[in-house]
C-alpha cells in the first residue's frame, strides 16, 4: 500500500483509527510517548501498526546540540522501533538541551559550517543507533539570528548528503518562519532539492496572544491555513507525492473532522499521482 | 564566528532570564520559546494529575503547575512521565494549604502514572496457584504494582472521580487514613484500598513469609492472597529458558 496522507494517531481515536479504510491512510505519533517499559498506550500503537503504516516522530534527540544524543534515550528509540517497524523515523533540526534539562520546544541556532559537522555528527550517530537512516525537519523560527553560514535548505541538503538522512518538510514551519523573518515562503519552498524529500506536515498556527510580538506561532491548534494548503499544492507540483501528515496535538477535534484535512491532503496527492502516470 | 557551544550556553541563559537580551526581535522571540516548552511540560502534568485537576479547577492548577515547571522543569523529552516531585510541591504550595489532602492525591496519581507506562508481566493468577507455588520461592510483585499510605482517604477520592464511580461515591468516603494498592492486571490501572494485614501480605518476599506477616496483624491469609491474586498484584514466575 502507497502511503499517501497521514494522520497525527491521538489515543482518544483508537477506536476509529482502527476501523478507518481509507486508501494510503497512515498514522505518526510522538516517540517519546511510547519509548515506556510496556502498557496500554504502547499496545494500542501496536494493535495500530499491524493495520497501517506507522511513523515515528521524535520530540527529543536535539540533534543540533553541542551533547550528542543520549545513549539511553537511542536505546529506547531502537526498541521502540524494534517492536512497530515504522515506515519512517524522524525528529527536528534543533536544539533541547541546556544544562541537564530537556527545554520542550526546538531552539534555533546560527547555521554555520560547525553546526553542520555537529549535527552531521549527531544525525550519524542516531542512524548508526538505530540501524537505518531518519528525516530531519525544519523548525519554526522567531527570529532571525546572526552568524548563518548557510541558508536552510543549503544546511539541510548537505546535512542529507554527509549522513543519508532525507527530509521532513514541514510547509508550516516554512510559512511561520517566512512570516516572522520576512522572507519569501515560496522562494524557500522552491530551494529544497526533491530527491531528499521524505515526507511533509501540515499543520496549523495561530498569531502570538501577545499582540505587540506580532509573531506567528507554529501551534497545532488549528487547522491547516488556506496559504499553507497553496504551498502545499506548490510544492508537490514540484516534487511530486510525498506521504503527508496532518499534525494536531491541541484543541483536537472529532476523528472525522481531521480526516476531512487528511483527505483532501490524500486527494491532492491523487491528482499529482495520475499527472505522473 | 560565536563557537555553536557558547551560542547555546548563552541562549540556554537568556531562555532562563530574557531580560538579560537588549534586542526586543529577540526578547520576543524568547518568550515563545519559554511559552512553548512551558506549555508542553504543564500539559503533562495535566494529563498525569486529572484527579487533582479535578479537585482545584483548572485555573489553581495551572498557576501551580506553572510555578512547577519553573523550578523543576522536564530533565528528559518523555513528558508522558514528567513531574515525580510535583506531589510535594503541592503540598508546600501555600495557595492550596486550605485543602492538605491534595498531596496525598497527587502522590497517588503519580503512582498510578508508574503503573501506567510499567512493563508488561503476566500476573500470577489462580491457575498458577493451582499448579502449586513453592512457600519458600520469592514472591515478586506486577512490574506495575505500587503501594501507598496515607493519611488521607486517597485511594477512595480517586476512585470516586473515575467514570465508573456512582453518584454518591464522594459522600460516603470516610475521612481516615488509608492505604492504597495499585495494579494493572489487564488494560486499565486500578487502584484499592487494602487493609494492613494485606499491606504485611504484600511486604512479604516469600509466600511463606507473606502469610506469616498477614496472620500476625491478625488477617485472614487465604482470603487476603485470593483477592491479590484477583487484582493481578503478583508477577508470575517465567522459567528461565529449557
Amino acid at each position: 500500500m502507497i502511503m499517501t496522507a497521514g494522520l497525527g494517531f491521538k489515543l482518544e481515536h483508537l477506536d476509529e483509527a482502527l476501523t478507518a479504510r481509507n486508501p494510503g491512510l497512515w498514522f505518526e505519533v510522538h516517540a517519546e510517548n511510547y519509548m515506556v517499559d510496556g502498557g496500554p498506550r504502547l499496545r494500542a500503537l501496536l494493535a495500530l501498526a499491524e493495520r497501517f503504516a506507522i511513523s515515528l516522530h521524535g520530540v527529543g534527540l536535539s540533534l543540533a546540540s553541542v551533547e550528542p544524543p543520549a545513549g539511553d534515550h537511542l536505546r529506547r528509540l531502537r526498541t521502540l522501533a524494534d517492536l512497530v517497524g515504522p515506515a519512517a523515523i524522524s525528529d527536528h533540526l534543533a536544539w533541547q538541551k541546556w544544562e541537564g534539562g530537556h527545554h520542550a520546544d526546538f531552539l534555533p541556532f546560527p547555521r554555520t559550517r560547525q553546526a553542520l559537522d555537529i549535527t552531521a555528527d549527531n544525525v550519524a550517530r542516531v542512524q548508526d543507533a538505530l540501524g537505518r537512516s531518519i528525516l530531519v525537519e525544519n523548525p519554526s523560527l522567531y527570529v532571525d539570528l546572526p552568524g548563518h553560514d548557510l541558508d536552510e535548505a543549503s544546511f539541510l541538503a548537505e546535512l542529507a548528503a554527509r549522513t543519508g538522512c532525507g527530509l521532513l518538510v514541514d510547509v508550516n514551519n516554512i510559512f511561520v518562519s517566512a512570516a516572522n523573518l520576512r522572507f519569501s515562503a515560496e522562494a524557500r519552498i522552491d530551494a529544497i532539492p526533491a530527491s531528499i524529500i521524505g515526507e511533509v506536515h501540515l499543520a496549523g498556527h495561530r498569531p502570538d496572544p501577545d499582540p505587540e510580538s506580532g509573531l506567528l506561532i507554529d501551534s497545532h491548534d488549528a487547522p491547516v491555513s488556506d496559504p499553507v494548503w497553496l504551498l502545499y499544492q506548490r510544492l508537490i507540483n514540484r516534487v511530486g507525492p510525498r506521504p503527508t501528515l496532518i499534525e494536531r496535538d491541541d484543541d483536537i477535534p472529532p476523528f472525522q473532522e481531521l480526516m476531512l484535512e487528511r483527505d483532501r491532503a490524500h486527494r491532492l496527492l491523487e491528482q499529482r499521482m495520475s499527472i505522473d502516470a | 564566528m560565536l563557537e555553536a557551544a557558547d551560542f547555546q550556553h548563552a541562549f540556554g541563559a537568556m531562555l532562563a532570564s530574557p531580560h538579560r537580551s537588549n534586542d526586543p526581535a529577540m526578547r520576543r522571540a524568547l518568550a515563545v520559546h519559554r511559552n512553548t516548552a512551558s506549555k508542553a511540560a504543564r500539559d503533562a502534568l495535566f494529563a498525569n494529575y486529572p484527579v487533582t485537576v479535578a479537585l482545584v479547577g483548572e485555573d489553581a492548577f495551572t498557576a501551580c503547575a506553572t510555578s512547577y515547571v519553573e523550578i523543576a522543569p522536564p530533565r528528559e523529552p518523555r513528558l508522558c512521565l514528567y513531574g515525580d516531585r510535583f506531589s510535594p510541591f503541592i503540598d508546600a504550595w501555600s495557595p492550596f494549604l486550605e485543602a492538605p489532602y491534595l498531596g496525598a492525591i497527587a502522590a497517588l496519581e503519580r503512582l498510578v502514572t508508574e503503573a501506567l507506562f510499567a512493563a508488561d508481566h503476566p500476573p500470577l493468577d489462580a491457575a498458577a496457584l493451582a499448579r502449586g507455588i513453592d512457600p519458600e520461592v520469592a514472591l515478586r510483585w506486577h512490574p506495575a504494582t505500587r503501594v501507598a499510605q496515607a493519611r488521607m482517604p486517597a485511594a477512595s477520592v480517586w476512585r470516586a472521580h473515575q467514570p465508573d464511580a456512582g453518584p454518591d461515591a464522594f459522600e460516603a468516603i470516610l475521612w481516615n487514613p488509608e492505604i492504597a494498592l495499585v495494579t494493572r492486571a489487564g488494560d486499565a490501572v486500578e487502584v484499592h484500598v487494602i487493609d494492613v494485614p494485606t499491606r504485611a501480605f504484600l511486604a512479604g518476599r516469600t509466600l511463606a513469609e507473606a502469610a506469616a506477616n498477614a496472620a500476625s496483624e491478625g488477617g485472614d491469609v487465604a482470603s487476603i492472597f485470593a483477592l491479590l491474586l484477583s487484582v493481578g498484584a503478583f508477577a508470575e514466575e517465567i522459567p528461565r529458558g529449557e
